[in-house]
């Protein structure tokens, strides 16, 4: 590992502010992710939920990210913020607004980073799982993530999140596209956003009735207004209450599984000159080795390649 | 099957092209002072986004104090500061003092906005990297930035403070 890694990691654990920030570079560009990985990884004496607000484009979901920055703030708990917005696939550049709507004055207790998200690879950026251990190492007591807009049907979100707030806001019109949100039926809660505007009790009841009809389990439903602060301590309370019954049914072994996960795309990101590996995804690419076989000869090389995996490559 | 094959593994060859490609600038761009006209960041943003960078969009009414705080938790490498309201003498020397206390001298700053030549020499002076007047042609901007890479966000570059 580079001196200057090293005193990054040592900074880090100083709570560096800064170091934090050149770390959550790093990992998002996949660089050193198993180092950082190893360094975020302090025993917490508490959970540190993340909360993903997620729902389409304009729905308000930095607004009221925002507005949750404050009242957490005002009851004394530093956060977190990770703001995910598209990247634009001609470029490879992106746009990121969504800090622009929360709050600006400079904040200790604060800290927002924008990132920029793949189309294609769901609603939120790479190597995230690396992000919040990052955050949740550093001493916040909430993470907040924002999704990309698209991301209606997008479900990666509950593997990473604890807590999956799904922001609508009432339509013009009677045709909801709700049925179309795979997300409803697995958030946690469902936001009727902008509740100020009309429509938003009718939005309501049409969901409820909607989701009478599904088999899961019921999403708690609320209206809230960013711009009127109305239903804003009842989300806040709401997203609580889920985070503590998420914490009793959380499957501690998909958890292990997603840190494997990170662990061997770290690995694969270390070894991409590798010779060996090289050779793999050619004789694939070539169809001299099928899917399962590659997959299993690929784990192989990633757990026994190279001298040490801890090293920098 | 075959097909499935292939397609996944130029999803694969993909993947391995962006993490080597992913060192992409980052810029913040921001309005300090009080005047409320938006448009030209904007246009600014775009044209930087469209060139394949990442732009951070602090907007308006920004402080020199909360500039800075977003450049430091962005993890910036240049940072974009947009003044119309003619206290650029002030605000940028402030900005250029908090950018050096909070360790963050590596930052390139440009300025864009209605300045008069006769201050081009001054802000440089203080440390501004390059003041663009209006009308500026968009790949001016790009070609600067991009000719004037800044490394402070490897690994290596970041133990110096
Ligand atoms: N009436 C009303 N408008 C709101 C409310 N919250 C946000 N808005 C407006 O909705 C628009 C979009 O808000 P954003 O917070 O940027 O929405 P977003 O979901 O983050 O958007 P993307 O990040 O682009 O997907 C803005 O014009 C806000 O002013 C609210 O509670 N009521
Ligand atoms: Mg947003």
């Amino acid at each position: 590992m580079s001196d200057s890694l090293l005193q990054l990691i040592d900074r880090y654990r100083n709570k560096d502010r800064r170091a934090l920030s050149r770390l959550l570079t790093l990992a998002a560009r996949g660089e050193h992710l198993s180092e950082i990985l190893a360094a975020a990884s302090v025993p917490q004496s508490k959970r540190i939920p993340v909360v993903t607000l997620t729902g389409s484009a304009g729905v308000g979901k930095s607004t009221l990210t925002g507005k949750l920055i404050e009242l957490l703030r005002r009851k004394d708990k530093r956060v977190a913020v990770l703001a995910c917005d598209p990247q634009s696939p001609l470029s490879g550049g992106a746009l990121l607004g969504d800090r622009f709507r929360m709050p600006t004055t400079p904040d200790e207790g604060v800290f927002i980073r924008s990132l920029s998200s793949a189309g294609g690879r769901g609603a939120i950026a790479e190597h995230l799982p690396v992000l919040l251990k990052l955050l949740a190492g550093f001493g916040f007591d909430v993470i907040l993530l924002e999704t990309v807009g698209a991301g209606q049907g997008d479900t990666v979100v509950r593997d990473i999140a604890d807590v999956v707030v799904f922001l609508v806001q009432p339509e013009t019109g009677d045709d909801l596209q709700w049925e179309k949100a795979g997300l409803l039926e697995v958030c946690d809660i469902v936001v009727i956003h902008k509740s100020d505007l009309p429509g938003a009790e009718h939005a309501e009841a049409q969901l409820r009735s909607m989701l009478e009809l599904s088999s899961g389990p019921i999403p708690v439903i609320l209206r809230v207004s960013s711009k009127t602060g109305s239903g804003m301590e009842e989300l806040w309370q709401a997203i609580e209450r889920a985070a503590d019954s998420e914490h009793v049914r959380r499957d501690a072994g998909r958890e292990l599984l997603r840190q494997v996960q990170e662990f061997l795309s770290a690995r694969f990101v270390q070894l991409e000159e590798d010779a060996a590996l090289q050779q793999l995804v050619a004789d694939w690419k070539a169809g001299e080795v099928d899917l399962n076989d590659a997959a299993r000869r690929l784990v192989d090389l990633l757990l026994t390649a190279g001298a040490n995996p801890r090293s920098s490559p | 099957m075959k097909q499935h094959n292939c397609q996944n593994n130029d999803r694969l060859a993909v993947k391995m092209r962006s993490t080597n490609m992913s060192k992409r600038l980052r810029i913040v761009l921001a309005k300090v002072g009080l005047d409320g006209h938006d448009r030209g960041i904007k246009v600014v943003a775009r044209a930087l986004r469209d060139a394949g960078m990442e732009v951070i969009y602090a907007g308006l009414w920004q402080t020199p104090e909360s500039v800075v705080r977003t450049v430091a938790d962005e993890d910036a490498d240049w940072l974009g500061l947009s003044i119309l309201s003619g206290a650029h003498m002030t605000l940028v020397p402030r900005i250029m003092t908090l950018l050096r206390e909070a360790g963050l001298e590596d930052v390139g700053v440009i300025v864009g906005g209605i300045i008069p030549e006769s201050d081009y020499p001054k802000l440089k002076e203080l440390g501004v990297a390059r003041v663009f007047g209006p009308g500026t042609p968009m790949d001016e901007i790009v070609r600067f930035l991009r000719q004037h890479p800044r490394s402070h966000s490897s690994a290596e570059g970041a133990g110096k403070e």
